[in-house]
């Protein structure tokens, strides 16, 4: 029974990574309806711009975490203004590789600056594990779970509450309709990607936190996959949600099945649930006309 | 003035080449390429069969994606199954090389139905993470099959052979991976202008218009794949015969992406646009190592351990541009400089 809960537990620990790359999928698919396969690779340009910052000398946790948004903010406004808005108008094809050849230039810019070899990060809230009914967790994975809960919580209110939000959900409903009511679709478009580059932010500190900071991070845009079709790829909370499943699931897969199974166990399941559910579990069904 | 587009029977429209003249520039390409290995050292003839093997599998992809519009992310791994039944034929089955061929790309159009029957209810980006997810889990098998693949160690491949002449070495896979290369030219070309080509670009344009004019999409998706997979297997059996060693580790994710940035380059849905497009990005590299010499030792030494990332660098690069400035590709570029002498001096 440990040994499931433990599994469980580091489940849902990366399952909550995972569930920060796939919302990060969903807001963007949400208000452009593509999907940007840059994702990781933006977390991982994040979490090294992260390091450099955390080595000013004497630069506490809030500083630095104000000082990354910052940074994402402006570089997801700054991808979505030079490579994906000169895109609109153009076939779904030709934006999805936009965002491909992107990751990969994204990728060597920052091996070729930062170096290959994995460097530890600094660890500001120490080492020291911390016990809390029987479980036993590292301080970066309690970053990554609380992250996802109070991310999920401002999406949630983001959605339903503020006026950007709804702006988006109709921009994602109909286009040319929300233009016409007076919506700024471009600035739609902007707020997506920055919002994106944010979960980004949060998933790369969060990695780092738990791990260290190497190139293998850009890989975890990838492996969200599987979280974010288990959602919907329009459903932001559904990400959330797939990405926990996803983690569990793996871990279980892993533990109980063994032969290195947890790697492909997510790929497995979404082959299997977009069999049953083409959309996903919380996506919405496209309706087109001919 | 030449016109081309002045057809007075359907057999016109849909024939191979409404030129003599096309023919004749053919065969003299094809003589210029047969007569190579004289004047290319050991390296340049590898890229050149480098080339042209690759232009084999990226024809497949090419009908997949460019024709019948489906995104595929799993083309790596369709060149795995394709490179390892190769392998494993020959040398556990002891099957003719030749024979493994066909069999190999058989085997990978079979693995395609994995993929293809959850396609016949996605669409367009879901679809290209299926994909996706294909060539982890085939890689994952390979890994872990370890009986029938020997595992990470990978296998060594026997060499080509046809009753009982040897295709050893480099001179003489350079003539056979040409020989492979003009067949499925022109399957494609033949296949493109039958009812199964044309339902395909329905397809690709507006499915459920297809649909409404009588296309049965589960059927011509699936063969769409299946083709597409067994092109590809065709290629990951040469590969595995050019370089005579499989290994799981080169049929990365990146491969599929390399293989989209050709279509791109090249053009989609085009087959000159296919070899065209492999031969630039694979060509690129060697473009990087020209200018290295001009540069000097002192750059090249700097620059030899992150070889691989300027590399990336280049691809993705290439990428961006071709999609901003020329979505066409080089096939688009090819036909407006055409038009533009045909038509000089009134040509705008």
């Amino acid at each position: 029974m440990n040994y499931f809960l433990n599994l469980v537990t580091s489940g849902l620990v990366i399952g909550s990574l995972y569930g920060l790359v796939a919302m990060g999928f969903a807001i963007v698919y949400r208000a452009t309806g593509m999907v940007n396969f840059a994702q990781g690779e933006v977390m991982m340009l994040i979490a090294y711009i992260s390091f450099s910052l955390a080595t000013i000398p004497g630069i506490g946790f809030g500083p630095l975490l104000v000082c990354v948004l910052a940074v994402s903010v402006l570089l997801g406004l700054a991808i979505e203004r030079v490579f994906i808005r000169p895109m609109l108008g153009e076939p779904m094809f030709s934006r999805v590789m936009v965002t491909i050849g992107l990751a990969v230039v994204i990728r060597s810019v920052v091996i070729l600056v930062w170096g290959v070899e994995p460097t530890a990060f600094p660890r500001p809230f120490g080492n020291a594990v911390i016990r809390f009914a029987g479980l036993a967790l590292y301080p970066g994975q309690i970053f990554a779970l609380v992250s996802l809960a109070v991310l999920c919580v401002l999406m949630w209110l983001f959605f339903s509450r503020s006026r950007i939000g709804i702006a988006m959900r109709a921009t994602s409903n109909n286009e040319t309709t929300a233009l016409l009511m007076g919506i700024n679709v471009k600035r739609i478009s902007g707020i997506a990607w920055a919002l994106s580059a944010v979960f980004a932010a949060f998933a790369g500190l969060a990695f780092c936190l738990m791990f260290s900071l190497e190139p293998e991070i850009s890989q975890m845009g990838l492996r969200g996959f599987p979280a974010t079709i288990l959602g919907g790829l329009d459903s932001v909370i559904g990400g959330a949600l797939g990405g926990l499943v996803i983690g569990v699931f793996e871990n279980l897969a892993g533990g109980y099945l063994g032969r290195g199974l947890k790697e492909i166990a997510g790929f497995v399941l979404i082959i299997v649930v977009l069999m049953v559910k083409p959309y996903g579990l919380f996506g919405q069904r496209e309706i087109e006309r001919v | 003035m030449r016109s081309r587009t002045y057809q007075v029977s359907y057999a016109g429209l849909v024939s191979l080449s409404t030129q003599p003249a096309t023919w004749w520039w053919s065969f003299a390409g094809l003589a210029l390429l047969a007569l190579a290995p004289a004047w290319f050292g050991s390296h340049g003839l590898n890229m050149l069969t480098t080339i042209f093997v690759v232009s084999i599998g990226v024809l497949g992809l090419n009908l997949l994606s460019g024709v019948a519009g489906q995104i595929s992310l799993g083309h790596a791994g369709f060149l795995l199954i394709g490179a390892y039944a190769q392998a494993i034929l020959t040398t556990d089955y002891r099957i003719p090389t030749l024979l493994a061929i066909p069999m190999a790309g058989g085997v990978a159009a079979v693995a395609s139905l994995v993929v293809g029957v959850p396609s016949l209810r996605l669409k367009g980006l879901y679809l290209a993470i299926t994909t996706l997810a294909f060539t982890f889990i085939v890689r994952h098998v390979v890994l872990f099959a370890e009986e029938v693949t020997r595992g990470s160690a990978g296998m060594p491949v026997e060499a080509l052979s046809v009753l009982g002449v040897s295709f050893k070495g480099d001179q003489r896979f350079y003539y056979a991976a040409l020989a492979m290369l003009v067949l499925f030219v022109f399957i494609t070309l033949n296949l493109m202008r039958t009812r199964i080509g044309r339902a395909w670009l329905a397809l690709r344009d507006h499915d459920i218009a297809a649909r409404a004019m009588g296309i049965d999409l589960m059927r011509y998706k699936l063969l769409a794949f299946m083709v597409s997979a067994f092109y590809t297997g065709v290629a990951g059996a040469m590969v595995a015969l050019q370089t005579r060693f499989v290994n799981v580790d080169t049929f990365s994710v990146l491969i599929s992406i390399e293989a989209l940035a050709m279509i791109i380059v090249g053009g989609m849905g085009r087959v000159h646009g296919a070899i065209l497009g492999a031969a630039l990005i694979l060509l690129l590299p060697e473009l990087l190592n020209l200018g290295f010499d001009a540069a000097g030792d002192g750059v090249r030494t700097l620059m030899a351990d992150r070889i691989y990332e300027i590399k990336g660098l280049m691809y993705g690069v290439v990428i961006l541009l071709f999609l901003r400035l020329e979505p066409e590709g080089l096939a688009g570029i090819w036909r407006k400089s055409k038009r533009f002498w045909v038509q000089w001096p009134l040509s705008q």
